[in-house]
């Protein structure tokens, strides 16, 4: 159980910056070497804000090899926490071992001698060891090392739980690269812990009844996608229906990735998968065919499309049959982009004008890289729904998790309409 | 005395040509100093050596907080970069993969070439060109070719020749451009013979000979894939801007 095939993303996204003389296996004994322990209190697992931390930082750490112990008590499930089944918390996470990736095990604390701790808004710590705290609110998240004042998860909403999680993660697997031997040492500057780091999406007014965002097509069941959707469906009022288009079929290598993915699902169609999953909640048509856009079969895309597709021409192809509002997720090596577009705005061609012509090599991703792109589509989406977009200043987000404790490290943008756009939307004509 | 005095004021005025900017990439800020007076593409490749970076580094511009892309083509003082302007590097894709831009002449110069050639009534065939390196075409190259209302053929001696002169010029093919006698689609063998078997390289064929006005309206775009097959593009500007 090497774990080379599901960690083979992973891997190669290390390999921007360890020694060219490690091996894969290496690397992916490395990453499944590290330990880490989740602590939390009843009250802070009594939220939903509070489970989703705990639940995704297990997902997140899990998909990237490595084992996992709990030292929370037992809680019944406030809510869905898909792909996992509903029941108690703690036995639930249990069953997850070795569900994602083979050998990343999910135990119990006793005997447990972890690397690195994560404990979850106020619980009472006493270690010497060191160890981060997952704090928040419903819309941002953040991560301090040691003891600091802090507050118990509470809100029924989870993005800022999610944040939180996200920023856990990266904390792991900066930890396991400062334990490899680095091409240029030059570079450890990314892999530095951060003593204290966030992100805040911005506040949205959301009320508990029924927010239902319509008609959504969704382009790609891939890992972006599935990000968005698995946040979104930690949010019980929201509902939408449409088509969720992708040819795929869930592999070994996406287990690193694809959150709502376990690895019973390795050889279902993606588009099925998604859609069975998100069917308490979200009514998709599972469409089983790549989105091209030339096919008058599939007849006009919904008023709102989410896409997550790294191929750059389908992105234009979407942004040509779309007449209303899409959003687009995306990832490269540790950055993530995530934009929207209205009619009226410059288009996800004028963002991205140029084809990546090395699209079809394999792609390095990690666990919390793609949940970050997805996060962010997911709150877009959220946004629009609710009629609380971003403005102009913030229509694209280009961020690194990897030291969100800098200055720049998360950076809001303006979309720039090109005279070269290839879609050549209004917003780039009326440069011509 | 005075010698050092000069050297003085010069090194004065070096230094005040000179400031730096902040370069953000993964998410880590380096300052850089730069020169009015240098180019944004050296700026680029020191922004690139401060991080290391050896990864893809070709597929990396500089864009700014307003989400412009810094024109590579322009020095520090024509690209408007103020000290202390926080610039971030981050891939644009590949740069092999963009569009090509045309000089103002090279559409009307190739269909003049096609209607002076073909006569409207054989297929014709141009290559356009450019600085190696760069995505500009402001040369069009005529070849010596056998000619047909079916196809064209190339002299192999005047290829190699090409090959010659774009070496010691520092210049390269960009583009292949031909005509159809009707409807402009790329045949078996423009399939398999393109002068250039690189990924990215551009493909384009002309309708009826070439009889209309110089445009790519109505003209087949198509560029070369990693595995080997030609992608028609959807639009003339995913591959070819004419300024």
């Amino acid at each position: 159980m090497t774990a080379l095939r599901e960690l083979t993303r992973t891997s190669l996204l290390c390999r921007d910056y360890v020694s060219d003389k490690l091996t894969d296996k290496e690397i992916c004994q490395h990453l499944r070497a590290v330990r880490v322990l989740c602590v939390s209190d009843l009250e802070n697992l009594s939220s939903s804000s509070g489970q989703t931390a705990l639940t995704t930082l297990v997902s997140l750490v899990s998909r990237m090899g490595m084992q996992v112990a709990l030292s929370i008590p037992e809680v019944e499930m406030i809510g869905p926490q898909p792909p996992l089944t509903t029941g108690p918390l703690r036995a639930t996470l249990f069953a997850m071992s070795e569900s994602l990736i083979p050998g990343a095990s999910v135990q119990g604390d006793i005997g447990f001698q972890p690397d690195i701790v994560f404990v979850l808004g106020d619980t009472e710590f006493d270690r010497t060891q060191l160890f981060w705290r997952l704090n928040g609110d419903a819309w941002a998240g953040s991560l301090q090392m040691g003891e600091i004042e802090s507050r118990p998860w509470r809100s029924d909403w989870t993005v800022g739980s999610m944040i939180s999680a996200a920023l856990a993660a990266n904390e792991a697997f900066k930890f396991a690269v400062r334990g490899l031997p680095l091409r240029d040492q030059g570079n450890d500057v990314f892999f530095e812990p951060s003593r204290a780091c966030g992100f805040d999406f911005g506040e949205i007014t959301l009320s508990q009844e029924i927010v239902d965002l319509g008609r959504v097509d969704v382009i790609s069941a891939g890992a972006i996608t599935q990000s968005a959707l698995y946040a979104l469906l930690r949010f019980p009022s929201v509902r939408m229906s449409g088509r969720i288009f992708d040819d795929d079929i869930t592999a070994d290598s996406n287990m690193n990735r694809n959150m709502l993915s376990v690895r019973a699902d390795i050889g279902t169609a993606k588009a099925q998968l998604v859609a069975d999953i998100c069917a308490d909640r979200f009514q998709f048509q599972a469409i089983r065919s790549r989105f091209t856009g030339t096919g008058t079969e599939i007849g006009d895309l919904a008023s709102r499309v989410l896409i997550g597709v790294d191929d750059i021409p389908s992105r234009w192809q979407v942004q040509r049959r779309s007449s209303g509002w899409l959003a687009v997720g995306g990832t490269s090596h540790f950055s993530i982009s995530s934009s929207d577009h209205s009619s009226a705005s410059p288009c996800c061609g004028c963002l991205h004008p140029v084809d990546d012509l090395a699209g079809g090599n394999p792609i390095p991703t990690i666990s919390f890289v793609s949940f970050w792109a997805g996060l962010a589509t997911a709150v877009r989406l959220l946004r629009e729904g609710v009629g609380q977009p971003y403005g102009p200043s913030q229509q694209h987000l280009w961020l690194t998790p990897l030291r969100l404790d800098q200055p720049h490290a998360a950076m809001w943008l303006p979309v720039v309409a090109v005279s070269n756009c290839p879609v050549s939307c209004p917003a780039s004509r009326r440069l011509r | 005395m005075n010698d050092t005095v000069e050297q003085e004021k010069e090194q004065k005025e070096k230094d005040q040509k000179k400031f730096k900017v902040e370069i953000v990439y993964n998410g880590v800020t380096k300052p850089l100093e730069v020169e009015l007076e240098q180019s944004i593409t050296a700026v680029l490749q020191h922004a690139i050596a401060l991080f290391g970076i050896t990864q893809n580094p070709h597929l990396l511009s500089l864009f700014r907080q307003d989400g412009s892309q810094v024109p590579e083509t322009e020095n520090v003082e024509r690209a408007g970069l103020k000290p202390g302007e926080v610039l971030l590097l981050r891939p644009n894709a590949v740069k092999g993969g963009g569009a090509l831009s045309l000089a103002a002449n090279i559409m009307a110069s190739s269909f003049q070439t096609f209607q002076n050639c073909g006569q409207g009534e054989c297929e014709c065939a141009v290559f356009w060109t450019g600085p190696a390196g760069d995505d500009v075409v402001d040369g069009v190259e005529h070849p010596i070719h056998r000619r047909s209302p079916y196809g064209y053929d190339v002299e192999s001696g005047w290829i190699t020749e090409l090959w010659k002169n774009l070496a010691a010029t520092k210049r390269s093919v960009k583009a292949q451009v031909h005509t159809h006698p009707g409807e402009a689609f790329h045949s078996a063998t423009d399939d398999h013979w393109p002068i250039i078997s690189q990924a990215g390289f551009i493909s384009i064929v002309i309708p009826d000979f070439a009889s209309g006005r110089p445009s790519l309206d109505r003209a087949w775009v198509g560029r070369l894939t990693a595995d080997g097959r030609w992608d028609h593009v959807e639009s003339v500007q995913e591959a070819v801007l004419i300024q």
